[in-house]
């Protein structure tokens, strides 16, 4: 087990550096500099040259590669050239808030859907089918960022209810503030996190509530169940310990990747809630160029990938008795 | 008895400054944080307000653009090459330190050092040196007169001191401005107080507070759910139409200093001759541009100078739009649809040409789509080009690479800042690489003479040959909105560079 989880972060390495290489062959072939971005219209050639040359843009592109790696190994992610700062802290200052976004919208899709998918499961072809199936359909097809703008517009601008934009206290934060007495900042974190979160779990819920009916359906058909049931068990007991726990397992790697694409979906839904995360800070690089925190980013968002998928792979372990790891 | 007389009096009390505690804060809704907060080195719009509040300068514009006196007293020209600022007495940075003459020789030598990267260093470069005469007094020599300088010397100054004892500046700014940098939570937002140690006292609004929203949309619903206080451009056109018609909200939509013009490439062998220029520039519809695309927030453009300038004139035109004039005007120059497909051809050559723009702005892609149906009606097959900000600019029109480009010029303070590095021969943005020795001429005539007059007529007389020959096409001047809450405690002046001392109790 233990030498399973060691090879698993070792191959993490080859991996990172092949997202290196490719991120920076991708940003090799794009046009535009961050120079001319840096320096805005109004700057003449010799200047943005000038720069240029002090941010050794005009350097070979195997130079550039061998700098960054060198840099990579002594713990150096480099510094932005737009802010002026450490990408390490400028993305460690953002990723608080970009996976407790990720991680409110993957609980209310998990609740959501699993509830979902499992209500239609029990009642195939009934009335309830049919709404939970729709509303699946419509979370899949809905683009977040209309979605985002519609419950912006009907619980912000009509109703009041909750705050239209930003973010609150961080959650951990705001949790010990609730528990140190003031549990008005807690209210107040989570009145902004509702929005967006719900917003960007729309399309996972749907995914996975039409997953786990699926599956479910398929595992109602199988003859442990009817054993079980011939054995004497009750519904609710042959529901959940035979046919939810079977079903469950190909949920459970979906929500695991899912995880990873919320992280990138994030990117709309932060722009429109204004929320202070990774996916707004990648828009913004990408449009200036700014070479380091785009590397920075890439890097950050694929060793949460490795490890999602990683955690994923020994839940399953644990969840199924069948698949052993070694 | 008496406590209830105790109570009641707390009572009144508290109603009484109730309602001047109120408010505050003012929350202000803006599209992109800011790069940086050093003064010299700003280069996004809510970096220059922001800096604006954190820093003050030699001297402040006003909304109307008129230069009046800031950090500076009073100043003299003793020649055309010479200018003398005298600061005032006491000045301190919100820090607490004195702000002396020092400090300015510092700001403006640092700008003008090539090394120091500053975005704007070309607007100062005819500055020779920047002297200190006494701690209160400073001697800037200009290679030449150079009338735009004053526009400019509302750059904020920075403290000497700190900067050089390797503070950062750039992310804790500290500076004389009416506000200081309470805390910047990047991405997010950027709050303020007052600094009472600026010179004019604190300013009525203790607090201001700038909330990042990139998404236009998201912007201006969050100001209708009253997150925010005040928005300004870039706004949506159509939700400009909804905030305007709401009263709870007020107001202020005025011509901004921008414009959106067409850049022709004179270089280009089909485009060389100015007649060929003044075809395709009768092929451009501003009126359907500007009133079903920018939704008549910004407004047709005759010529190279702004209406707010002391130099327009209304009397200089460019060629309005005529599909039959121009299809006449291709004929004369022997662009004729000889075999009859729809496309005008000149010995076997079709008439084609690539019209480009940049994809963050949908306005302009929207307009460079609907030119090319404008331009295919009269027989040219016109193909688009559209690509982000950082290809179209460094790989594309800065290199010249262009033939009909849809680009914008902000902040014209001055006609020098639209016309004299893009269109002298060789200027540094000269991207259409059009030369003419006579505009070169009385451009130089408009920056070096100090009387406003002569100026005005140098620029109305290069403005009448611009609209000519044609090297650029202004198509719009662009709309300045600002929308308010009507509960503001503070009268709200806004000034078409979307700076905020207006907001805060300042008179600008």
């Amino acid at each position: 087990m233990i030498a399973y989880l060691i090879r698993r972060l070792l191959l993490f390495i080859p991996m990172a550096m092949g997202m290196v290489v490719v991120t920076f062959g991708l940003l090799l072939i794009i046009p535009g500099d961050p120079a001319s971005v840096l320096l805005g219209q109004e700057a003449s050639p010799e200047a943005i040259e000038r720069l240029r040359d002090s941010l050794g843009l005009n350097d070979p592109w195997y130079v550039r590669l061998w700098d960054y790696f060198a840099s990579l190994l002594s713990g150096d992610l480099g510094t932005s050239i737009f802010q002026n700062q450490p990408v390490a802290t400028i993305i460690l200052g953002r990723l608080g808030a970009t996976i407790e976004l990720a991680v409110a919208a993957l609980v209310i899709a998990t609740v959501l859907g699993l509830a979902m998918g499992v209500v239609s499961a029990m009642r195939q072809g009934s009335i309830i089918d049919t709404i939970t199936m729709i509303f699946a359909q419509l979370g899949v097809s809905m683009p977040v960022y209309w979605l985002s703008l519609l419950l912006m517009l009907a619980f912000a601008v009509q109703l009041g209810w909750l705050p239209a934009i930003g973010r609150g206290m961080p959650l951990p934060e705001a949790f010990w503030a609730a528990i140190t007495g003031r549990p008005q900042a807690l209210m107040d974190s989570l009145s902004h996190l509702l929005l967006p979160a719900l917003a960007l779990s729309a399309t996972p819920a749907a995914i996975i509530s039409r997953l786990t009916r699926t599956s479910m359906l398929e595992m109602l058909r199988e003859d442990f169940v009817r054993t079980a049931y011939a054995k004497g068990l009750r519904r609710p007991r042959v529901i959940i310990r035979h046919v939810l726990r079977n079903a469950l397992l190909p949920v459970l790697s979906v929500i695991g990747l899912r995880f990873g694409m919320l992280l990138g979906g994030a990117v709309l839904t932060e722009s429109i809630f204004a929320w202070p995360g990774l996916g707004q800070l990648t828009i913004t690089a990408i449009s200036q160029r700014d070479l380091p925190l785009i590397q920075g980013i890439v890097l950050t968002f694929a060793l949460i990938f490795a490890l999602v998928n990683l955690l994923v792979d020994l839940l399953y372990a644990a969840v199924d008795p069948r698949v052993r790891l070694g | 008895m008496k406590k209830l007389l105790l109570s009641t009096t707390a009572l009144l009390f508290a109603l009484a400054i109730g309602p001047a505690f109120a408010q505050e804060t003012i929350v202000v809704g803006t599209d992109v944080d800011a790069g940086t907060l050093d003064s010299r080195l700003t280069r996004d719009t809510t970096a220059y307000r922001v800096a604006d509040l954190i820093y003050s300068g030699l001297v402040h514009i006003t909304p109307q653009l008129e230069v009046v006196p800031d950090l500076a007293e009073s100043w003299e020209t003793p020649d055309p090459q010479t200018f003398i600022f005298k600061l005032r007495d006491g000045l301190k940075f919100s820090d607490g330190t004195p702000l002396t003459a020092d400090d300015v020789v510092y700001t403006y030598t640092t700008l003008l050092n090539p090394d120091f990267n500053a975005p704007m260093r070309t607007l100062y470069t005819p500055i020779r040196s920047v002297e200190k005469v006494d701690d209160m007094t400073v001697k800037f020599s200009l290679d030449a007169p150079y009338a735009p300088l004053l526009s400019y010397l509302d750059l904020g100054i920075v403290p000497q001191e700190l900067a050089e004892g390797g503070h950062d500046i750039a992310t804790q700014p500290v500076g004389a401005g009416p506000m200081k940098l309470t805390s910047w939570n990047r991405g997010a937002e950027i709050a303020l107080e007052a600094n009472p140690e600026y010179w004019g006292g604190a300013p009525r609004i203790e607090k201001v507070t700038l909330k990042i929203i990139p998404d236009n949309s998201a912007r201006a619903q969050a100001f209708e759910a009253g997150d925010l206080d005040v928005i300004q451009s870039p706004l949506s056109p159509q939700d400009i139409s909804r905030l305007a018609g709401d009263d709870r909200f007020g107001n202020a939509i005025m011509p901004g200093l921008g414009v959106t013009y067409i850049n022709f490439n004179t270089k280009d062998p089909l485009l060389s001759d100015p007649k060929m220029r003044q075809a395709f520039s009768m092929l451009v519809d501003q009126q359907t541009i500007v009133s079903d695309i920018y939704q008549d927030v910004d407004k047709v453009a005759s010529s190279v100078l702004l209406p707010s300038s002391w130099a327009y004139s209304p009397d200089i035109k460019q060629p309005t739009f005529n599909i039959e004039g121009a299809v006449a005007l291709f004929n004369e120059l022997g662009w004729t649809d000889s075999n009859g497909d729809g496309i005008l051809d000149k010995d076997g050559n079709k008439l084609t040409v690539t019209l480009a723009t940049h994809s963050e702005d949908p306005n302009r892609v929207q307009t460079i789509e609907f030119l090319q149906a404008m331009f295919s009606q009269a027989g040219v097959d016109a193909k688009t080009q559209i690509t982000d900000w950082p290809s179209f600019s460094t790989n594309y029109v800065q290199k010249s690479q262009h033939q009909i480009a849809l680009l914008g010029w902000l902040n014209i303070v001055d006609p020098d800042r639209l016309l004299f590095s893009q269109l002298t021969t060789g200027g540094s943005t000269n991207w259409g690489g059009y030369s003419n020795p006579k505009v070169d001429e009385l451009l130089q005539k408009g920056r070096s003479s100090l009387d406003q007059q002569e100026r005005a007529a140098a620029y109305q007389e290069a403005a009448k040959i611009l609209a000519e020959e044609l090297p650029y096409f202004i198509v719009s001047y662009q709309g300045y909105q600002l929308f308010y809450d009507k509960e503001l405690p503070t009268e709200v002046t806004a000034t078409p560079r979307g700076y905020l001392r207006g907001l805060i109790g300042m008179e600008n």
